[in-house]
């Protein structure tokens, strides 16, 4: 196991090099910079604006330059926000954070719950309910979905604020604080989770019924045990494991912002200011950003592939 | 035990595959919410196909003295902010929204499918080098890439109501790696069940494990991610207008039809421009899982019963 | 799976250009209270809503969070990029947050006239060439120390410094020594002179009527931005960007990045503390109709239209404001294109634009038809040049002379070439409305339109490299009508007119800026209007209006096409 994770991680640098390469060119190829989109620059101005920021370079030096302030971990300085990448990434990316791992835990504990349930009740009532609620919530855009969600709880209701994270202008301090930021999250979690919750539910109901099928599920049951415990035990264990390759994909999600929820509840998170980023293009930002999730995802590439090994044993005998 | 009487007959009609196929097919028309599926699917294709030829506004466009009515006699739900009528729009939609939907489907179902089963099967060299390329290809932005896209299609002039066909395919293109990893850790731990020691001990070829003993297990899998795409791809095709990629005005697609009714006033004053599209959406893909759980049950007798 | 995440990702971008679109094309009005029923029939379409103030009928009916919050004002801001210092930020938003604090030397009216601000009055030499500032008695900075000439001379210097990075090109009021400072080793610049605390004279080379506002913008402070200042480094400044010390209305809290930027009435200031106490931007995006609602913002624009204005009126609490941008909206010419070279085909492309229905249909008399470059609420605005008509006839006559002639398939040809044009620009907003109605516009004349939508930031990098033959665009606010017209001018480097102009226009161009004197210079915009109607530069499409709310608990908002709600921040007060 210890040399299979040591090999692991050493293939992560190709990869990563390769990702580095692949972002800095893409960003590269996109039309329009920084310093053209402002209107009101005379072209005097544009072309010592150019030299001043070192865009006269040919994209190959500016790219090994990129790269070797990357392997100092230095991931530029952002040109809007005129302070380093870092800095405006560490300054938004904590409360998209706590939504989404709020959302995550969310949506996994209640997918799981109405996978097994659909899977063991497949085609009752409640089970054609649950799939009619998820695809309609899948056949609705987001935007309109927090739209709704809006209107609804801080609007009419009043019962929760429509966006922000904090009440304006408030200086609470300890509990008061954590109090005001979770009543402000509860509306951008609900909507991340009603969007998230579709595909995991199916993924579970689906790997539930194939597991309920097997030949272990059969001996459990010959064997007297109760049902509860042959469902929780042995299938939603079963089911589980390939549900470690799900988790994986959702672990860079965690840091990687959700753009619209974000946008329509004014939450202050990453994913709102990548997107604003991207219309000034402020090229540093993104780039930094982009190669900051790769890292991400790659690592939880290899986690999923270890603990895949971990959880199920036989795998990895096998290798 | 039923199933292993099952499962002789079929092993023992296997030489002839034409009745397997009657089988499935037999075992398919039985089931009653599969057909519904497949005839409410029949209703939205022949809808968006047909339908325009019957409408009196299919040439009409613009009408700035007609916008926003509600649904009427003349225009049976209601004109749009245009004035153009809703239903013709909502059936010429369906044509656009439906192929891309299902093209998407189709294509990411197969590419990330056969590759997450060549990766899980064969392991070893064959499986570094995909998921290697999976996980670069995963970290890949998506913005920039459609940026990019947008700007090499519009150099080339390729023209506007192909593009949505051509980035579709480019999306599926690098969009593989999700799907493939997930069948590649479902074959991992299928080739560790009994039934798959057991074709090891009786010397099965790579092929007949391969079709006859993996792939009906992945195909639930399969199922599940196929129908979660498509009304993914119907509706994010409207977005990609954003980057010149989707389907331009004056031409209609579910997506730009719900997201042009953009504000809480129109969703509370003008229900006629969104509810259509989006329970056409909505319809599409519930007609589809239950189409694509009849197949599932069909071709894989286990899942039937409980 | 990864598609849902391409897709995912795709949506956020899909919302935020509609956002964009809500945002951006701020406009509308409407007087009559039985109100355009947005459009009916053709005679409804064509009422433009009148620039009006409409008071809330209900004050009562003000949500109870606004109440509780007393003497603060909130309002709405989209994210900025944080740098607060004059002339530095680079994000238009920044500019905001800096008028609250930062008032200019010399401010401009709703007319877009100038008038006194830090500065009491200004004397312009004879011969247009030297700037004389009087500062108002006793100014301080919000922390209470003096603001003198010298922070003028500062402010200017460090806009000549080689390292300055930021976007004001000061150059452009030829300051006598200016060069010197910037690309010689001058140690100062010659042309500013000191003459006392209170008063400044400025030296130039060149009459230019932009000069006065270019010298009269912010002052910063010298003892603070200037501390440790030499020449050719500035990078001591970049700690001072979110730690600013103004001279204006209110005086700057904190920031919390992503969420709101906190004043306090600054008691220094020379009009007066303001009565309100304190205020708030908040960070929001686009249009933000439900926190106006709900009472967590005192005031917010939003897009004009009639469906905002009624939204408005139905809260009750919300005192309607209805105003004229500068701005105005045009579909740029490709100058370059052969097609185009022939000023009867730019015209023919007018002509045959169904312009009035498109404007009425998206901005349902919110907005009016555009005829010169120059909006309605400017002095050099004029209604006697151009026409809003739509004569697809004589547009058809103007083709034929210039050459097109019908092709078999309805498409006009010259010289075996196709009359097919490609038009760019972003998706949602006006863009939707537009093509359909030119689409079936230019197929009734012979022209085909081929439409490519794209974001703003790739369509300036597209129309930079000439790809396009026609583009969208509006023009950010227009501080003086010389704005509106500078970018004709052959020695402009506006690549979007690349290859408009001759000598002619020029010195049209040129005419309005030679004199200090309004009343010649709005002869000499007539002049060039007529001038470019012969030979038109862009199609004309709107002068939007925008159409903003504000909480009838706060009076004193009264925003205008110039300066937006800057100017009204030191009225703010508490209802009685």
């Amino acid at each position: 196991m210890k040399g299979y994770v040591v090999k692991r991680l050493f293939y992560m640098i190709p990869t990563l090099f390769g990702a580095s390469i692949l972002i800095f060119f893409l960003y590269s190829l996109v039309p329009g910079n920084f310093i053209d989109a402002d209107q009101n620059l005379t072209a005097e101005r544009k072309a010592e604006l150019y030299e001043l920021h070192g865009y006269n370079e040919p994209v190959v030096i500016r790219y090994f330059i990129w790269l070797k302030n990357l392997l100092k971990g230095d991931l530029g300085y952002s040109l809007q926000f005129q302070l380093p990448v870092g800095e405006v990434i560490g300054n938004y990316i904590w409360s998209s954070f706590i939504v989404a791992l709020a959302s995550l835990i969310l949506t996994w504990f209640i997918a799981i719950l109405v996978g097994i349930v659909s899977a063991i009740r497949q085609y009752s009532i409640w089970d054609t309910f649950i799939t009619i609620i998820v695809f309609a919530a899948m056949a609705t855009p987001s935007f309109f979905l927090g739209l709704v969600i809006i209107k609804i709880f801080a609007v009419d209701l009043g019962w929760l604020p429509a966006g922000g994270m904090i009440s304006t202008g408030s200086n609470f301090t300890g509990w008061e604080y954590v109090k005001d930021v979770a009543e402000h999250m509860i509306l951008p979690v609900l909507v991340l989770t009603m969007l998230g919750i579709g595909g995991l539910t199916r993924y579970f109901r689906t790997n539930m019924l194939e597991v309920i099928k097997q030949d272990f599920m059969r001996t459990a049951r010959a064997k007297g045990l109760k049902e509860r415990v042959v469902i929780f035990k042995h299938g939603l264990r079963n089911a589980l494991l390939p549900a470690i390759t799900l988790f994986s994909f959702e672990l860079p999600a965690l840091f990687g912002g959700a753009i619209i929820t974000e946008q329509i509840f004014n939450w202050p998170g990453i994913g709102a200011i990548y997107m604003q980023a991207f219309s000034v293009r402020d090229y540093p930002l993104l780039m930094g950003f982009t190669m900051f999730i790769a890292v991400l995802t790659v690592l939880s590439n290899l986690l999923a592939d270890i603990l895949y090994g971990i959880a199920d044993p036989r795998v990895r005998v096998k290798k | 035990m039923e199933s292993s009487a099952v499962t002789l007959e079929k092993n023992k009609k296997l030489p002839r595959s034409s009745s397997l196929w009657r089988q499935i097919a037999r075992r398919f028309l039985q089931n009653k919410m599969s057909l519904i599926g497949l005839a409410f699917l029949i209703f939205i294709i022949l809808f968006s196909f047909i339908g325009p030829f019957f409408s009196p506004y299919v040439n009409l466009g613009v009408d700035p003295t007609n916008i926003n009515q509600s649904p009427s006699a003349q225009h049976w739900l209601g004109t749009d902010k245009l004035g153009r009528d809703v239903l013709t729009r909502l059936m010429l939609a369906g044509r656009i929204s439906l192929l891309v939907g299902l093209g998407a489907m189709v294509m990411s179902v197969v590419i990330g499918g056969v590759l997450g089963i060549i990766s899980g099967f064969y392991r070893g060299i064959v499986d570094q080098i995909i998921m290697r390329i999976a996980d670069v290809l995963m970290t890949l932005p998506g913005l920039p890439l459609l940026f990019i896209m947008a700007a090499i299609l519009s150099e080339w002039k390729v023209p506007t109501e192909y593009r949505i066909y051509i980035v579709m395919l480019m999306l599926s293109i690098v969009g593989w790696p999700g799907l493939a990893r997930l069948v590649r850790s479902q074959i991992l731990s299928l080739s560790e069940r009994q039934f798959m020691q057991a074709t090891e001990a009786l010397g099965l070829r790579d092929t007949r494990k391969l079709f006859k003993h993996l792939l009906p297990n992945i195909i639930p899998l399969l199922i599940v991610s196929g129908t979660l795409s498509v009304g993914g791809a119907i509706l994010s095709e409207s977005t990609l207008s954003f980057f010149g990629l989707g389907v331009v005005p004056p031409d209609a697609s579910w997506g730009n039809m719900i997201t042009s009714a953009n504000s809480l006033l129109d969703f509370q004053k003008r229900p006629w421009l969104w509810v259509p599209p989006g329970l056409a959406i909505f319809l599409t893909v519930i007609s589809i899982n239950l189409l694509g759980d009849g197949l599932r049950d069909a071709i894989d007798p286990n899942m039937r019963r409980r | 799976m990864t598609l849902k995440k391409f897709v995912s990702a795709v949506g956020i971008i899909g919302l935020s250009a509609l956002l964009v679109a809500c945002g951006g094309g701020d406009s509308a009005t409407n007087t009559n209270e039985q109100n355009v029923a947005a459009g009916q029939s053709d005679g409804v379409q064509k009422i433009i809503v009148e620039d009006a103030f409409i008071p809330a009928e209900n004050p009562a009916a003000s949500p109870e969070i606004a109440v509780k919050r007393g003497d603060t004002v909130v309002v709405g801001l989209q994210e900025p990029g944080g740098v607060f210092t004059p002339y530095f930020n680079t994000s238009g938003y920044d500019g905001n947050v800096q008028s609250v604090m930062f008032e200019p030397l010399v401010d401009i009216n709703e007319k877009g006239e100038t008038v006194a601000g830090l500065a009491e009055k200004w004397d312009i030499s004879q011969d247009g060439l030297v700037y004389t500032f009087t500062l108002r008695e006793g100014l301080k900075f919000d922390d209470g120390t003096p603001l003198t000439a010298a922070d003028i001379e500062f402010t200017l210097t460090l806009l000549h410094d080689p390292a300055y990075a930021g976007n004001t090109d000061i150059t452009e009021a030829s300051i006598v020594g200016g060069l010197d400072y910037k690309n010689g080793d001058a140690a100062s610049v010659s042309g500013i002179k000191v003459i006392d605390e209170r008063t400044i004279e400025i030296a130039t080379d060149k009459v230019n009527a932009r000069t006065l506002r270019l010298l009269g913008g912010s002052v910063l402070k010298k003892d603070y931005y200037g501390n440790g200042y030499v020449k050719g480094n500035l990078d001591y400044l970049t700690p001072l960007h979110q730690k600013p010390i103004g001279a204006g209305p209110y005086r700057f809290v904190a920031y919390l990045p992503g969420q709101e930027i906190r004043y306090e009435a600054n008691e220094y200031y020379y009009g007066g503390a303001p009565k309100a106490k304190g205020f708030i931007y908040k960070t929001t995006v686009g249009d933000a109709q439900q926190f106006f609602q709900t009472g967590e913002l005192d005031y917010s624009a939003l897009a004009a239209n009639q469906d905002n204005f009624e939204f408005l009126q139905a809260l009750g609490f919300a005192d309607i404001n209805i105003y004229t941008s500068s701005a105005y909206s045009y579909m740029a010419f490709n100058h370059e294109k052969e097609v185009f070279k022939d000023p009867k085909v730019r015209q023919a492309f007018s002509l045959g634009l169904d312009r009035q229905t498109i404007i009425s249909t998206f901005y349902q008399g919110f907005a009016q038809v555009a005829n010169v470059p120059v909006s309605p609420t400017s002095w050099a605005y004029t209604a006697d040049v151009g026409s809003t008509a739509y004569d697809p006839e004589k547009a058809k006559a103007l083709l034929e002379e210039a050459g097109w002639v019908l092709g078999t398939d309805g498409i006009r040809e010259k010289d075996g070439k196709k009359l097919t044009v490609y038009y760019f620009t972003t998706a949602g907003g006006l863009g939707d409305t537009l093509i359909p109605i030119a689409k079936e516009n230019y197929k009734e004349i012979g022209i085909d339109l081929q439409v490519e939508q794209m974001d703003f930031n790739a369509l300036l990098a597209r129309v930079d490299k000439g790809d396009h033959d026609l583009a969208s665009f509006s023009t950010p606010m227009l501080p003086d009508p010389y704005n509106g017209v500078e970018s004709f001018h052959t020695k402009s480097t506006n690549s979007t007119f690349k290859g408009f102009g001759n000598e002619e226009i020029d010195a049209l161009i040129d005419a309005t800026v030679a004199t200090n004197d309004i009343a010649e210079r709005t002869a000499a915009f007539h002049e060039l209007y007529k001038a470019l109607d012969e030979n038109p530069p862009v199609i004309y499409m709107g002068y939007t209006k925008v159409l903003s709310g504000a909480n009838a608990r706060i009076e004193g908002f009264t925003p205008n096409g110039y300066r937006g709600i800057a100017s009204s921040l030191r009225n703010l007060r508490l209802a009685e």
